[in-house]
Formats: C-alpha cells, structure tokens, sequence
C-alpha cells in the first residue's frame, strides 16, 4: 500500500537542526532526515547509533585464535619441518603473520556487516524522498499515513516558521532502507 | 581547535553546497582538454613498452634481467619497495590525519587515496615478475593440497609480505571506495544523462544519505582507520624484514622497520605533492586546495626529512660503532667510497639536504618549489632502495663472489612501464572519480570563514 | 670396500659369441639409427639395437625435466642378464687420450656410461682422476664424434675402404715406397706388437710417435746420460726437498694426479716418521704447482739453463765434483745448493723446459745428490710421451720431398699442433696414400684420403703398460655408438690378419703376462685381471744406471748468457684443456683456470709491473707478434718480461664448441736444434686499446684481511698445532645460542676440507658437473656471472702483485645448521633434513631467489634460462645424444629454479639402502661425495659426524679445523683445516 509523507527542505545545517528540535518538541515521530555529510547533532536528536564496532571486537578476537591455532596445527602437528635450526613453534614470527591476517579478516567481516545492515549493495535502488538530499539540501521526512490533516498540516507549517525553503507531500509504495 | 587567525580557512571563497558540489564535479562532467589526451597517450605508450619488456622476462626468463649468482634481487625489487613507499601516502594521510582529527585532510585524501592503491597494485607486480616460476606463483598460499601434508613457511618474511600487501590492498581499496559511495550518490542525483545515472547508480549502492547511512558509514570509516592505522605502520615494517631478517651486511640491522615505515611516508607525501601541485594547476582547485594545504604537507616533509637523515647517520653510526668489518666495507668502501658512491650521496642529497629548503616560506608557497623538491624527494627515495638492495649484495662476506650489478633494458622496461601505468591510473581518476570527498568538503565548508565566528 | 665389478656383455656370453664375427660387425651398426644422420645408410635391425639400447632413451626422457613425466619406455625384448635397470654397473678399464693415463671404474647406467671413477686397485692413481678424466664420459656423447669411414670425404662402406687401403698398400709395398705410421703416443704392449707385425710385412716401414706437446728433451737427455729414452717416475713421497723448474707436474706435465698424490703424501704437517717436504719453484707465468710452492721464485727462460748451470757448480763445488765454467752471481743458489746437500739423495731436481741440454744438466744435478738411488727412478719409468721432436721433423722433411708413399695416422692433429702445420699438410698432398684414424671431429679429418674413424675408449679393447709391470686392461662398456672401429682391428684387417683385436688381445696377454701371474688356468687370470682392470707383477730392478758425464759436459760449455732484453712469451698447457685435444669438450672449456680464474678463451698473462708500464688493463688487446693478437690478462706472480699464453685453443674445426674461442698458439713454437721451443721472444708488445670482456668467474683477489683462509708456517705449527687459528677458539668460547640447538640422532653428515692438501687441481668440479648433471651455460653468461658449478675452488693472492702467495679453497654449500637460506624461503622449497642436509626441493621452488640473497658463502645457482633442449644453449643437454649422459638419479633442473650442492644425496641414498638390504650399519667412508672421490690428494672427506670414530669426526677434532663465517653462527658441516706453508729448510 502505498505510505504518504510530508518532506521538509532546508538549505541550511542550523535551520534544518532546529525544525528537527521543534518537531521533536510536538512528539512528532520523523521518520528520517537525509543530509549531504554526517551531521552528528542529527543522530544524538535521533538516537542513532551503530553496533559496527562491537561486531568489529568480536571478529578480531575470532580471527586472532584461529589464525595461532592454523600456525600451531600446520607448523607443529601437522608438517614440522625444521627452519634455518628454529624450532617448530617459532612464536615470535607467528605474530607478524596473526596480526595481518587478523586486520584482513575484520575488514572483510565489517565491509560485509556494513553493507548487510545498511542495505548497501551494488546495484541496489533505495527509495529516494528528494535527490537534492545528496547535493546540497537537508531534508527531513515525516511519515503522515496515522495522523489526520490537521497535524500534518502543523507539521509544515513548523518547519516553514523553521525556514524549510519548500514542504512536500509525497507518497512511495514498498519503501526500502 | 582550528584556529582561523592562524591557518586561515579550510575552503576559501564562501562555496554554497552547491557550487562545491558542481566545481569538484567539472572535470567529470566537461570533456577534458588536448593536454589530457596527450598525456593519456605518452603514459599509454611507456605502459605498452612495459608489457613488452613483461612479456620477454616471463616468456624466455629471468636472465633477460642484470641480476647474477650474487646479486638476486636487483632493480625489480628496488622498484618494488619504492612503489610500496610511495602507496604509502594516501592511507597514511587519511588515516593518520582522520585519527589526529586534522580535517584539513579533506580536500586531499581522495587523490591521496587513488594514487596509494593505483601504486600498490604496480609494486604488487614485481614480487610476482621476479619469481622464475612466477606461473607456480600460488604456492604461496598456505592451502590444504594433495601433496599430503605441505604448506608455506611462515617463518619466511617474503610470505610475511605477500600477506601484508595483500590486506594493504584491499584495506586502502575499501576505504577509498567508502568514502567515494556519498559522491557517487550525489553524481547519480545530480546527472541527467541516463548511462551516467546508471554506472554511479549501481557504484553508488543505493546510498540515500540517510542518518541511518551515515552514523554507519562514520563509525566503518573508524574501524577501518585504525585497523589500517596499524597496516600503515606494518606493512612496510614487514617489507623491511625481508632484509632486517637478512644475514647480508647493511640488511641485518634493527633500525630497518621504523627507518622504512618513515621513508614510505615521506617518499608518499612527497608523491602527494607533486600531484596535487600538478592538480591545482590544471583544474584550479585553489579554492579548495589552498596554499595553507600545501604549507601542511611541505612542514611534515621537512620534518620527516630530519628523521631520515637521522636515520642514515644512525646506521653508518652503527656500522662503525659495532667495530663488524663486513658492515664497515659495506657502508665505508662500497657505499660512502666505492662503486656506488652516486646513489648512496644521491641519496643523502634528495632526502636529507634539499627538503630542508622547506624551511623557508617562499619556497613553501611557490608550486614550481614544491614541485621540485618533492620530484627531488622521490629520486632520492628511489636511490635509497638502490643502496639497501644492490650495495649490499654486490660485496658481502666473501671477496671471491664480488660482483657489479647493471640493469637491462628489459628491467628498465619494467620500471617505465609501471610508471606509465601510473600516469594513466591517476589520469582517468582525475576523469571519472570525484577529485576531493564532496561531503567531506562541505561539512567542512563554513569553518574558518566569515559565518562561523 | 670392494666393489665386485662386471665384465663387459661380450665377455659374459663367452667364446662362442666372442668369436662371432657377423654378430660383432652388425653390432657395430646397430645404434646407428639412434642418431640419424644425414649421410647415413644404416641396415641394422630394430630388435639388436633395442636390446642393447632398450633403456637409454626412456631415460634420457626422464631425466630431461623435472616437470615432464617418462614419455617412451621401450622395454627389452630379451633381457641381458647383467643389467637391472635403475642399478648401477661398473666396469674396471683404463683411460689413456695420448697424453694421460688413469686406471678407472665406468659407472653405467641401461647401458650408459655416466660417471668415470679412479679405480682403487690401479696404484698409479688409486680413485684420483684428473678433470679431463673425469670429462671423458661426455666426448663418448659428443656430436663432433666421426660417425662413419669416408673415402675421399664422402661415405663409405668398410669393405671397401679396406679392400682399397689393401689393394694400395700391396701396390706401394711392392715398389718399396715408404710406409710410415703416425701416432700419438702407444703405451698398449699389444698394440705395440702388432703395429710392429703390421710393419714387419713392409719393405720399407717407419713408425714415428708424435705428442702435440713434446717431453722429448726428457727423453734425449736421459738416452745420453743413462742410455734408456724415458721418462722417469718421480718419487715426491721420498723426497724432502724438491726444486722444479717450469716443470708444472702437479698441473700439466707428464702425470699430475700420479704426481699429486705423492707429493701430498709430504705436505702433511703432522706426519712424523717423514718431515714436511718443502718445495722451491722457480717459473715464469704462474702454475698450480707454483701456487703451491712454499718459495716461489720469478725468472725468465732464457735464465733456467745459467741458472741450473750456476746450481750444478755450487753443488760440485761442495761435493768436489768436476765445475764446468758458468756465468755465477745468483746468491740465494748458495743456499738453495746446501738445502739441496743437507737433503742429499732425498731431493728433486725437475725441470719442464723441452731443452736437451737443461735436462741434460738436471740429470747432472740430481746424480751428484744421488737422488736416483730412490726419488727418481728410471726402472719403472713412466710410459707417458714417448715423441722425439727429431723423428716427427725427419718425417714431415721427408713427405715433402716425396719419400713417403704412404701415411697412417693414429689419433694426431698435426694440422692444428705441429708447429709448420703449412709444411705437413704440403708434404701430405704429396702422398700417395694417406689414412686418418682418429675419433673425433678435428682440424686433420677430411685432409686425408681415407678417414677411418676409431671407437671411443669407452667402446674399445685395449691394454696399457703405464709403467713396467704394471699392465691395466680397457674393456668397452657400452657398443659402438656409430659406425667406428678400432684402430688395431683395422691394423688387423689390412695386415690380412682375421683375428679380431679382442682375440689377439687375450692371445697376447696369455703369451706374454699369464707366465708372470700366479694363476694355473688362463681363463681365470684373464677374468681377474679384467674385473680388476690391473695386472702388475715384479720386474727385476736394476741399480741405477751409471752418469754418462760427456754430454753433461758438453752441455755446460755452449752456454747462452743469462736474460734477454725484450719480452718472453711462453707457452704452456692450460690445466683445463691440456694440448687441447679436449677442447670440443663443454665441461673442460667452462673449468676455469684454477689460477687466473677465467675459461672460455687463452689470454696473454702479463706481470703488474709491465702492465703500469705499458698502460694494459685486463681485457685490452695486445699483439704479440704479427697474427697473434690475444686480449690481456694482469697475472700477479708473472715474471716480469715474460707473457704466458695457454695452447690448446682456437680450433678452426673441432666441433661447435671448440671452434673459434681463443688463438693457437701452436704454430708460433719454433723448432731449435731438433727440439721445440714452447716460446718466442718479441722485441715489443702493442697495445691495440681495444677492450675485450673477458669470461671470469673471479674478479676481487684479496681476502681483504678476512680469516677465510687460515694459515700458519709449520715452525709455528710444531709449537702450537692450532697456529693462524685462533679466532676458532674464540668464536667457540662465545658460542650462544637463543633457540636449543637441533639435535640429529642417527646421521648428521659432514665434510672435512684439508686446504693444505688441496692443490686446487678442479677434479672435483668437473666429477661434480658428471655426478650432478650441472649444465653448461656458454661464454656469455660466465661473463654475467652465471656460471652453474656447485662446486668451486676459490683462489686469493696475498702479499705484493709481484710475488702473492696463493691460496685455494673450494667452495660449495656448507649446509649450515643454521641455514639462513631456509628461513627465507616462503614456500619452503628449501629446508633441513633430519640428517643435517639443507636440502633442496627443485618442484617446489618458485625461484624468488631469496635464500640466494640470504646465503653468506653465494653457493646457491639460480637457472636464469632453460638450459635443457633449448638450442640456445647446445652443449649437451640439447640432443638426445649429449642427454645419455645424464645421471638417471639427479633430476635435472627446470627453468626459473635454484639449486645447490645436496652432499650427493642421491650416492647417500644409494648406500644406505644397500646398507639396509644386507642388514648392516654403514661403514665409514662407505659413502663418497663425487668431490671426495675425484680428489686426487684426498682433501676432501665426507662422513657421519655422529660416529666418533669417523675419520671425518677427526678432522673435526683436529686444532686446524675452523669453519668459514664461523662467527656468523652459521654452524656449517663443512670444516676447513688451515693451510701449512713450510718455512723450514732442511738445514734447520
């Protein structure tokens, strides 16, 4: 079915910023703001946060024991051979080797998180509420389907005394990200 | 903590959103002028020579090369570590100056970047050409074969590097790739041809500039800076192990891994610099490049110059101090005097001496100084590979197997071609990719100027 | 240890087929189709040739790369019962070129002999082989080798060629023209017996014994003084004192390993009952024997005989001896005389120089000290060079002038080493018949009318009298490989005589040395004798032969006065090439000079002294006289005024290999009352500026004050055994270690290197380059310093350019327990075995050439190039043919990987599973590297260290013993034991 919104856009970080505080204000719920760089009051308002690095931690401590186990099996158990008179546990250049693959191996899991849970793939079209956003426009969205006219008519009416430059309607079917 | 009276803006000329957007965007969206096509075409042609000279060493082998039963490694490895050195540059600038907070960086990682894994990629050929098998290459992978039980030697600091480069290369890929993903959203929504909207549309992997998306994308970007802080630090450590771990006088030595690490920065940042000079020259990006930038770069030359001088008189230091005649013949009689006087003294004059003419503002803020110097720089770099990989071979423990090194036409061709590949990598990065972070440059745009303060 | 050798297929089906004439003749021809050629009509049968040959091609195919899997196995059809393939067979047989004799063992493999091995039981040189020996095996694979009779250069059939030699020789016989046989020189006695039936049926017969390079002065000297033309045998262990003169017997002249391995005999500092000898040598380019001499003293030729003259004097004049006038003034000869009475009887006297009345004087000298009562022994001479320069003169005179109707030649090249090649070759178009025998591809095939091609030596029967008494039978280990025949069969054939040459052989030997053998059954004795490869019995020994004073006389009275003004240029033979008969031969051309370092070419050495004055840097062209243009070569240790060139190069037509490298310099040898004078004197030498690069393999002389080679002088040594070798026991007392070092329960294999019995003689590189199958690489890449030899004999000079002291050292992989070549290989292509090898996995390396870089002592070899069936590099790994010599148990190495000295693991392999299949511990000594076995003196010796009775454990144990880099931590199986100069004259 389809989902109407109201788009407010603001061509400036301070206005857009206080429209946000004021919606919030009116326990307004906004539904997501979309802005050309990160703009980090945004995601303390919005209570954004990400869990990357704890699932980076846990990758890295994963890959460390099983890339000493991996040395310890084929350079002992496995296939001793002797090195140059070194025994076969050599320790000390083991290190060199865990701590790159290690730092290979959290790349590659947090690339991989990363994409999954942000929903970034190549090729991929996510829905989006106005293309300025990238540009050089800050736009906040509100997602209008469970409030009758009137709020919804208060909410453009705020972000105007904001001094959004423009307020939209705008609905979208199946909405992705 | 940045302080305008003193550095001035970051941005200069009060940018709208907008126009920072369209003046990073037109080199991409206006054809670009003969200069370009000349320039493609030069780099093509070493590129081309290159491959020919690729093709001789592998099809009939490594004898087509000057290298010897005595010298093994000669100008391919020399070209090797240079390259890597030079790859060095961008990771560290982003990284580092991420870390440090320093955002001035802005204007600059992107090419930084481009240029580290465009180098990275060139270096990553001369392992695999010097090999006499280079064909059986992949028994470098430790993997479980039927050969019954075999694998690699992780005692070996040439495996040590296979992996570190690798991970090098995919980590400075990914970070650039990441912060290319916003500018590639913004190219998508602002273009109007179709096809354009189409490649930067699947590149851009749906990004929507959404809080979602960014509070993800700052902390990835974290992670992998100080991940790949630590690789910066590592990798070339690890390339200096394979001849700190080396019995051969002037290889076997401690100072190598800090001594490395520094060189590749500052051969890097010199690399920086002669591109942007020649960047903002071409696409007048002083606006954004400022000479303020320029200044930063050109105080950390000088200052990292300092180390390496420190660092070469350290290890004659060294070599005289530990009273080792093999370390004393090679630093004193094959070095200092000897056969390969040129390169060690051209060595102290590009690294040590001449970056010191940094000291003085005018050559700071004059392009063709910069230039120089840093072109200098880079020679000089270069020279000091030379000294490490063929000095030390050429006259080691026992007189009888002394021999002079000379480099082949084919070996050269190596080297050109690789250069070559290089101008052309950075040519059509200065053509199809954002020159500088959009988003970066313009959460950056208002500090310093007249509205902040 | 005995080996229980084999006797040849031949022997083993007995009589019956010994005596089949037709299956010899086809057997002959049956390999033919193996190599095809162009002109060749082969009508032999599949099945004889597989038979033979079953197995040699599948593994030349196996062997021919590491990568490539066997491609035709052709198995027998009837399975001869004396070969097992993959087993080796030895048969007991001895060498002899003309100029060089060895009693060897032939290692075969399928039917191919590989590898040539000194037989034990022949004492003129126990297992000691010489380089070209041991290079022999590869010219029986050369290309250049005569494939078949022509007559007038075109092919021919035998039948007919011996039906017109015939035909003539009956026709020339009748009309009394002169029949005359050229040859090298003969040691066979059978052969001699039937060159001299084969003469006896001719009117008119000479036979002239010609050696290209001529000890006939020797030979007239002592007719004159002894009656009897030999050459003595020189007893080096006997003696205490030895002065030679130009004579380089431990390089070059007459016998130098029979020489070699006596003369070390003495230079043991620890041996008690015998003191050290000490040797004073006086030359004037710088030999192996010089090199090693404890006193080296510089002159010009011209000197020798003034000088010899002076000696001869002083010493007279201390015996009350008759003096003769001479010119006096050579202090140090004062001296020199008493240090040669205080060792009286127990000295020698040598001088090298091909002049009848210096060795007339020699003789002198060393009768007055008495030396021929036991150091030099006219009995049992030495059947080396039986040549008189006079004889080949009157011959070539005679041809000239038309006397001569008919020629044989035997294995000569007199149009590439007779001095006026122009004069014999006029003189040979002015003979009627004219027959060249001879094996090989050179400058004198095709000059005849007919060309016989003879069997290689490995092919053929024949005998040999080294010295009397002592006999050595040749047997062949492997069938003709083209269509040749041996020179006695064709005596045989044309001297109308039937009888195969293996027949007359053994008729000969049960006539002549069965009587003399202890045995009842001939059959028997020839058995034992065969399988033995020597029979010696007891020759009467007569006192030593009275001095015959008149020539001696004669000779002190016509003196030349001393020194020339102008430069000497000498001739002398190079230790790789000998006269040069060799040359065609990959292996030899590559063997650097032991002493100069350099192959590939013969150079002019000029002394330092004249080079500054003359402006010559190594490698600028100079002329010595018009037409003898040679690139330079700063010789330290030359005399000044004197240049020495190398014979034995530039062949116009020898073989691919041979042709064009160098200059022959043997048609500047002048000929001065009937002897060859191996020199000239030109008045200046120009330096044409023009640069040359030239092949060496060694470019920095100095040990720049390095502890490689320790040495000390044997007055020091007898107080402190340990002397020059301190630094050992210092690096001992630090010895640390942060990992516990590996311990090897079981084997841990080792190699001791005496350097002071080392002469540097480069047998071992060459047995090496056989065993190893070590590819030649050409002149190009010895320049770019490629050369391939895991092996190599080092040599440094020390003290001044003018006089060094010179010092060898061989060097191959050390196989450190520390290897630090291993820790750097990232695919661990190479690693440690559990026996303390570092060993070499060649599938497996990818060639980053890392361990090259790695490896302190530069040991390991990188394959630049696919040195195997790529024209590009056609020395003997190109053709089917040059691969049969390959060894079947050494892989042989791919393109793009490094390879190094393995200890010869595969002779380790070898014996410890016979060990273990006849259920018994190894012996000591079991094992013997190719190295170990080729050396003539004995300095290198392999063994278990963990067998502390092991001879090479105590070597280990021996104060001399240092290893090389020791203070690197390296811990190397390799041991060198320091070099002994001895600086004590007999008088002390």
């Amino acid at each position: 079915m389809k989902k109407a919104f109201k788009i407010g856009i603001f061509d400036e970080e301070e206005r857009f910023i206080s429209s946000i505080k004021s919606l919030q204000q009116k326990e307004f719920k906004i539904y997501d703001v979309f802005t050309p760089y990160p703009v980090h009051e945004v995601f303390h308002l919005l209570k954004r946060k990400s869990r990357l690095p704890t699932a980076a931690y846990f990758f890295g401590l994963f890959a460390i024991i099983a890339v000493l186990a991996f040395l310890y099996y084929t350079s002992v158990i496995n296939w001793p051979i002797v090195y140059g008179g070194k025994p076969f546990n050599s320790f000390p250049s083991f290190i060199v080797v865990t701590i790159v693959i290690t730092i290979f191996a959290v790349t590659i899991a947090s690339l991989a998180a990363f994409s999954a849970r942000s929903k970034l793939i190549p090729g991929r079209e996510n829905t989006i509420f106005d293309h300025r956003a990238t540009d050089d426009k800050f736009v906040i969205v509100v997602n209008t389907d469970i409030l009758d006219n009137s709020k919804s008519e208060q909410i453009a009416t705020l972000m105007k005394e904001q001094g959004a430059m423009e307020v939209l309607d705008k609905e979208f079917e199946n909405i992705s990200a | 903590m940045y302080n305008r009276k003193i550095r001035g803006p970051l941005v200069e000329g009060n940018k709208t959103f907008s126009q920072i957007s369209k003046e990073i965007l037109t080199p991409m969206e206006t054809t670009p002028g003969l200069w370009w096509y000349i320039a493609f075409g030069i780099a093509s042609i070493a590129a081309i020579f290159g491959f020919y000279a690729i093709y001789i060493t592998v099809s009939r082998g490594i004898g087509t090369w000057g290298v010897n039963n005595s010298v093994g490694w000669g100008w391919e490895i020399v070209n090797f570590v240079w390259w890597i050195g030079i790859g060095h540059a961008g990771t560290a600038f982003s990284i580092f100056l991420l870390i440090l907070r320093q955002r001035w960086r802005t204007s600059i990682n992107r090419a930084a970047e481009a240029m580290t894994v465009i180098a990275v990629m060139l270096a990553a050929l001369f392992p695999a050409l010097h090999m006499g098998r280079v064909w059986l290459a992949f028994y470098i992978f430790p993997y479980p074969n039927t050969r019954g039980p075999l694998w690699v030697n992780f005692n070996s600091p040439l495996f040590w590097d296979f992996i570190a480069i690798t991970a090098y290369l995919l980590i400075s890929f990914s970070f650039w790739y990441l912060g290319m993903l916003p500018d590639f959203a913004t190219i998508r929504d602002r273009t109007k041809s179709k096809i354009k909207k189409a490649i930067y549309g699947f590149f851009g992997m749906g990004w929507t500039g959404s809080s979602h998306h960014w509070i993800r994308f700052e902390s990835l970007s974290f992670i992998l800076g100080g991940i790949a802080a630590v690789l910066v630090v590592s990798v070339h450590s690890i390339v200096s192990t394979d001849f700190a771990v080396g019995i051969e006088p002037g290889w076997h030595t401690t100072l190598f891994p800090p001594y490395f690490v520094v060189g590749a920065i500052f051969s890097g940042f010199a690399m920086v610099m002669t591109l942007m000079v020649i960047m903002r020259k071409i696409y007048k990006l002083t606006d954004y490049v400022t000479d303020n930038h320029m200044d930063a770069i050109a105080r950390i030359l000088v200052f990292i110059s300092l180390i390496m001088g420190t660092a070469y008189s350290t290890e004659v230091f060294i070599a005289w101090y530990s009273g080792n005649e093999y370390e004393m013949f090679t630093f004193f009689r094959n070095r200092i005097t000897g056969d390969y006087t040129f390169q060690f003294w051209g060595m102290i004059v590009c690294n040590a001496l001449i970056p010191q003419l940094f000291w003085f503002r005018k050559v700071r803020r004059s392009w063709v100084g910069l230039l120089v110097v840093s072109l200098l720089i880079n020679l000089g770099m270069w020279f000091e590979r030379f000294n490490i990989v063929v000095t030390s071979l050429s006259k080691d423990f026992l007189p009888s197997n002394w021999v002079s090194y000379n480099p082949t036409y084919i070996e050269i061709g190596v080297y050109a071609g690789t250069l070559g590949l290089f101008a052309a990598g950075i040519l059509l990065f200065f053509r199809y990719i954002p020159l500088m972070a959009i988003s970066e440059v313009k959460s950056v745009a208002n500090i310093g100027n007249k509205k902040d303060d | 240890m005995m080996k229980k050798y084999w006797k040849s297929a031949e022997e083993f089906q007995g009589i019956t087929a010994g005596n089949d004439k037709d299956s010899e003749e086809t057997s002959k021809d049956q390999v033919l189709d193996l190599f095809r050629s162009d002109f060749l009509k082969n009508y032999s049968t599949r099945r004889e040739f597989l038979k033979v040959f079953g197995f040699s091609l599948s593994s030349a195919a196996l062997v021919a790369s590491c990568k490539r899997p066997v491609q035709k196995a052709i198995p027998y059809l009837i399975h001869p019962p004396e070969v097992t393939p993959g087993k080796s067979l030895y048969y007991a047989t001895s060498f002899f070129d003309g100029q060089e004799y060895s009693g060897i063992l032939v290692k075969t493999r399928d039917g191919r002999p590989i590898k040539i091995e000194g037989n034990l039981l022949s004492s003129f040189n126990r297992e000691g082989t010489s380089a070209r020996v041991q290079a022999s095996v590869l010219s029986l694979y050369d290309d250049a080798r005569l494939k078949f009779p022509t007559s007038d250069r075109s092919p021919a059939s035998w039948d007919i060629i011996d039906e017109q030699i015939i035909k003539d020789l009956a026709r020339i016989n009748s009309a009394e023209g002169e029949i005359v046989l050229l040859t090298s020189t003969v040691i066979s006695p059978s052969t001699i017996k039937l060159i001299n039936e084969f003469g006896a049926r001719f009117r008119n017969f000479r036979w002239v014994q010609y050696d290209a390079v001529s000890y006939s002065a020797v030979l007239e000297a002592n007719l004159i003084c002894f009656g009897k033309a030999v050459i003595p045998d020189y007893h080096f262990q006997n003696a205490g004192y030895v002065v030679s003169l130009n004579a380089d017997f431990l390089g070059t002249w007459v016998s130098p390993v029979h020489f070699i391995q006596k003369y070390v005999s003495r230079r043991k500092p620890d041996n008690v009952e015998n003191k050290m000898l000490r040797h004073i040598h006086f030359e004037s380019g710088l030999s192996l024997t010089g090199s090693n001499a404890d006193k080296r003293i510089r002159i010009k030729p011209s000197e020798e005989k003034s000088l010899l003259s002076e000696l001869y004097n002083r010493i007279a004049a201390k015996t009350g001896a008759e003096q003769f006038t001479g010119v006096t003034g050579r202090e140090e000869l004062t001296e020199l005389a008493d240090n040669l009475l205080s060792s009286k009887g127990k000295s020698i006297v040598v001088s090298g120089t091909n002049n009848v009345e210096i060795q007339i004087i020699v003789n002198g000298i060393n009768s007055l000290l008495g030396n021929y009562a036991d150091c030099i022994d006219l009995n049992r001479n030495l059947n080396i060079a039986a040549g008189i320069d006079r004889r080949s003169e009157e011959l070539v005179t005679d041809m000239n002038a038309g006397k001569v109707k008919a020629l044989f030649m035997y294995n000569v090249n007199p149009v590439y080493d007779y001095p006026d090649s122009e004069k014999f070759l006029s003189g040979l178009k002015k003979t009627e018949l004219t027959v060249n025998m001879t094996g090989s591809l050179n400058e004198t095939v095709g000059r005849a009318k007919y060309d016989c091609p003879v069997n290689h030596y490995l092919e053929s029967w024949d005998d040999a009298g080294i010295i009397p008494g002592q006999l050595s039978l040749s047997q062949p280990c492997i069938n003709p490989l083209f269509n040749t025949r041996s020179f006695q069969d064709s005596l045989l054939i044309w001297s109308g005589n039937s009888t195969s040459w293996h027949d007359y052989l053994m008729a000969n030997w049960e006539k002549e040395f069965f009587p003399k053998s202890n045995l009842s059954v001939f059959r028997n004795f020839w058995d034992l004798s065969l399988g033995n490869g020597v029979f010696s019995y007891d020759i009467p020994g007569s006192k030593p032969a009275l001095f015959n004073k008149e020539g001696l006389a004669r000779a002190m009275n016509t003196l030349v006065n001393a020194g020339t003004d102008g430069f000497e240029v000498v001739f002398h033979e190079s230790v790789a090439l000998g006269n040069g008969m060799h040359a065609n031969n990959p292996w030899l051309m590559e063997l650097p000079d032991p002493v100069s370092r350099h192959c590939w070419e013969n150079v002019a050495a000029v002394s330092p002294a004249d080079a500054v004055k003359l402006g010559i840097q190594t490698g600028h062209l100079i002329k010595l006289a018009d037409g003898l243009i040679l690139p330079a070569f700063i010789q330290p240790g030359q005399a000044e005024g004197t240049v020495s060139v190398a014979l034995g190069y530039g062949h116009t037509d020898s073989g691919p290999v041979a042709n064009n490298v160098g200059t022959n310099v043997y048609r500047f040898i002048r000929i001065i009352e009937g002897n060859r004078v191996y020199g000239f004197i030109t008045n200046k030498l120009e330096n044409t500026l023009k640069q040359s690069q030239l092949a060496l393999t060694q470019v920095h002389h100095s040990m720049e004050g390095r502890p490689i080679v320790r040495e000390t002088v044997l007055s020091k040594y007898k107080i402190d055994p340990a002397s020059g070798n301190e630094l050992h026991g210092e690096y001992e007392s630090k010895h640390r270690t942060l990992y516990p070092e590996v311990k090897y329960d079981g084997f841990h294999w080792g190699l001791a290197i005496d350097l002071n019995l080392c002469v540097g003689c480069n047998s071992c590189v060459i047995a090496c380059q056989a065993e190893n199958n070590i590819p030649v690489v050409g002149r190009e890449e010895v320049k770019k310093r490629r050369i391939m030899h895991w092996i190599k004999i080092d040599r440094y000079y020390s003290d001044t350019p003018d006089d060094p002291k010179v010092y060898f050292q061989p060097l191959t992989c050390q196989h450190c327990d520390n290897a630090p070549c291993e820790n750097v290989c990232p695919v661990s292509a190479t690693n440690h075995s559990n026996e303390g090898l570092n060993q070499m996995t060649y599938n497996r390396c990818i060639g980053t050439k890392y361990c090259i870089n790695n490896c302190p002592y530069k040991v390991r070899r990188f394959n630049w190039f696919r040195y195997t069936n790529n024209k590009a590099f056609d020395f003997n790994t190109a053709s089917d043919l040059g691969k049969m010599v390959l060894n079947p148990d050494v892989t042989v190495r791919e393109r793009g990987v490094v390879e190094k000295c393995s200890f010869c693991v595969q002779r380790i392999q070898e014996k410890k599973l016979q060990a273990k299949l006849e259920n018994r511990t190894l012996k000591d000594n079991e094992i013997k590297t190719a190295c170990m076995q080729a050396c003539p003196s004995g300095a290198i010796i392999f063994g278990n260290l963990n067998d502390k009775n092991s001879k090479v454990s105590g070597l280990f144990d021996n104060p001399r013993r240092y290893h090389l880099l020791e203070e690197l931590h390296t811990l190397p199986s390799i041991a060198y034991l320091t070099k002994v100069w001895n600086d004590e004259d007999s008088k002390s």
